[in-house]
């Protein structure tokens, strides 16, 4: 059997939609091999957690640009916690703060990339993530 | 066109330009061969930034005289067809362009005050940004607002809010531009019903509005409807404003847009043009003659680094247009064949990574708007933008480079000063020519319309999104401070303004002080209007302005039509990701 592929859901929350970022990192993930499954725009943190269960996705990234970050993301790891999936790894891209960085990583959030961030190192990281992980 | 070879006049007989054509055979081989065998060039090649066209090392009239180029044909005088040479026959010894900032933060008097100090400050005017529950057509305290209410821009929930934000010196004021795309017709009458308040004489002023849903659609994604009703929406604020505020501009096709969303020159220009046929199409269809409406078609773009196709995508920009509207449309006024566009340095050429840097960046794009011409209006966005939302600091740098390039470098003196330049005019020519190519693909797929449906603009796009990204990590493409000088261990520190929960909580507030005030009957009355004429196709914008006047939210009012009309939510491909 084929080695299963990487399964990333990629999110937008909320009224946020500024699409490049997202299109961008689609792209380079599918290039190095994994899968990639986009929910569109205009996710509440609840719909996103339905979205990674059903696509049984190892991976959620989630891309914020408006600055309402802290609105949104600790919902959604508050939401993987009570369906006990918070295993997934969870990264987060866009312009983040640093305050807000710092304070996302202590909720649970994985690795947050800004603005500048190179792709191929995202994909490095899932991927070495998910070597670590055994699978 | 036909394009002539010049002929040989007694001045300039046909064995001058052979005796230039072996001169220049000479300097390669004695002048420049000689020094690129000491020393080799700095690239292997060199392109333009976005088009990756090759640059030549060495323009000479013989480029131009290979691509047929006719002055009277090409150029001819400003202020007449093609217009390439400017739209106003005096430039700007007349008038400089008008300054404009983009701005609009908080609750409306939180704008109301920062708007009148820039006026003060001696800007003309001013384009107001509405925060994300605004432009997605939710009131403030519907649960997707929650964390952006107030935040990008002002929030307007009621007839109050606009009534607040629209408190303005009006003496100082000539151009008002709202963006507020999906909930158009809302935004529209919600200004209309503020200006009867306030007193205000809607022919004292100029409002623009973009009610651009088409590129929200390719690009933007602030949308609501599916495509056909949001250009339905679209169509019946042109018919609205047209018929009865004709000094207003009802539609501005921002191709801005598509370039900050990575289009390269050539798709912006030929997917912004087919989006302002698919409007100009469906108002027509309305009862008009072109004649009537494509004065009132007005564009805005942006520009990018590279400083010559920035200015050849400018002049290229009007004659385009010209052409479109003489050679498709038969229009025959000067005012539909002469292109109105706005034009603003980019803020996608700006960096998050040492941004003081993008003064000058800044200063450059403001320079090729005025080198490129006619565009009647500039805005100049903030350094910091590419990091957060701006500073006041960063407001008043815009206004001062704007003034820099206008009264310190003379290049606002002259008319249209780069023509005749061999470079320019051969790219300008290559821009053209393939903005038309690229314009005759989206006719074969049905127009703009259906290459928005079919997801054909979103996936083009994409592309051109992720080549981008991987010329500046792979380093073909050089940024100061992302991949090129860059300082080790960087720390970003610049001041960014923020607004705290206190605007969202006094936001949500007064929306339930108005719903507690309001006459309930009469908003059930006004809004089961507004489904009649949105379930039918009589112009939506006067019963909403009913609904509006009666402090319907706009919520409320968006609601009634995403029950008739139905929500747009593309798939993955359509959406280009």
């Amino acid at each position: 059997m084929a080695e299963r592929k990487i399964r990333v859901l990629l999110a937008k929350l909320g009224l946020d939609s500024h699409t490049v970022g997202v299109t961008v990192i689609a792209g380079a993930l599918r290039d190095a091999g994994m899968e990639v499954i986009y929910t569109g725009l205009r996710q509440t943190p609840d719909m996103v957690v339905q979205a990674a269960i059903q696509e049984d996705a190892d991976v959620i990234g989630i891309s914020s640009l408006s600055g309402a970050q802290m609105q949104h993301i600790p919902k959604v790891l508050a939401r993987l916690r009570e369906e006990s999936i918070d295993d997934k790894l969870v990264v987060v891209g866009g312009v983040i703060p640093d305050e807000d960085a710092e304070a996302l990583q202590i909720e649970g959030v994985d690795k947050v990339f800004t603005m500048g961030a190179r792709t191929g190192d995202i994909a490095v990281y899932i991927r070495e993530w998910w070597e670590q992980q055994g699978r | 066109m036909k394009r002539a070879k010049p002929e040989p006049t007694p001045d300039n007989p046909e064995n001058a330009a052979a005796t230039r054509d072996a001169e220049e055979k000479r300097w390669r081989r004695d002048m420049l061969d000689p020094a690129l065998a000491e020393q080799g060039e700095r690239q292997e090649e060199f392109r333009t930034q976005q088009m990756h066209w090759p640059v030549k090392d060495l323009y000479t009239p013989k480029d131009l005289e290979e691509i047929g180029f006719d002055y009277m044909e090409d150029l001819g005088f400003p202020g007449e067809y093609p217009y390439t040479r400017g739209t106003n026959p005096a430039g700007y010894r007349q008038d400089l362009w008008k300054m404009l900032q983009v701005t609009g933060f908080g609750t409306a008097n939180d704008s109301a005050e920062r708007w009148s100090k820039m006026l003060e400050q001696g800007l003309n005017g001013f384009i107001i940004e509405y925060d994300l529950p605004t432009t997605n057509g939710y009131d403030s305290d519907h649960p997707l607002a929650e964390g952006e209410v107030a935040r990008a821009g002002t929030a307007i929930d009621t007839l109050a809010d606009m009534e607040q934000a629209l408190d303005l010196p009006w003496d100082k004021l000539q151009h008002l531009n709202s963006v507020c795309n999906a909930p158009q017709p809302v935004n529209l009458a919600m200004i209309l019903a503020a200006l009867e308040k306030r007193g205000v004489e809607p022919a004292s002023f100029t409002l623009q509005m973009s009610n651009a849903i088409l590129i929200e659609y390719t690009c933007v994604g602030r949308y609501i409807y599916p495509p056909r009703h949001g250009l339905r929406i679209a169509t019946d604020c042109i018919e609205y404003v047209i018929r009865n505020h004709p000094n207003w501009i009802p539609i501005s096709v921002v191709s801005a847009q598509l370039y900050a969303a990575r289009a390269t020159p050539v798709q912006e220009l030929a997917f912004g043009f087919s989006i302002a046929m698919e409007y100009l199409d469906a108002t027509l269809a309305r009862g008009f003659d072109v004649d009537e409406v494509a004065p009132y078609w007005s564009f805005i773009t942006g520009l990018e680094m590279d400083f010559f196709e920035a200015i050849a995508k400018l002049r290229a920009y009007r004659k385009i247009w010209a052409r479109l509207m003489k050679e498709r449309y038969g229009a025959k006024k000067a005012e539909s064949l002469r292109l109105r566009l706005m034009s603003s340095p980019g803020t996608t050429g700006l960096t998050l990574q040492q941004p003081l840097n993008n003064i000058a960046r800044l200063g450059i794009q403001t320079l090729a708007c005025a080198l490129g011409g006619g565009a009647y209006a500039i805005t100049t966005p903030l350094h910091d933008e590419a990091h957060a939302l701006p500073s006041e600091e960063a407001v008043r740098v815009g206004i001062a480079v704007q003034n820099i390039v206008a009264h310190e470098t003379g290049v606002a003196d002259t008319v249209d000063p780069l023509a005749g330049s061999y470079l320019v005019e051969s790219m300008t020519r290559r821009m053209e020519d393939e903005v038309f190519a690229e314009i005759a693909k989206v006719d074969a797929l049905g127009g703009a319309l259906a290459a928005i449906e079919s997801g054909y603009f979103q996936k083009e796009l994409a592309r051109s999104q992720r080549a981008r990204y991987s010329e500046i990590e792979d380093g073909t493409r050089k940024q100061v401070g992302v991949n090129h000088l860059v300082q080790p261990g960087e720390k970003r520190s610049i001041e960014m303004f923020k607004l705290g929960e206190e605007a969202e909580r006094l936001q949500v507030k007064q929306l339930a002080r108005v719903r507690a005030d309001r006459d309930e009957d009469l908003v059930t009355k006004t809004l089961e209007r507004v489904r009649e004429a949105a379930s039918g196709d009589e112009n939506l914008v006067p019963p909403i302005l009913e609904a509006v006047k009666a402090y319907a939210t706009q919520g409320e009012i968006c609601d009634v039509m995403r029950d008739v009309f139905g929500v747009y939510h593309p798939d993955s491909l359509t959406a280009g990701v």
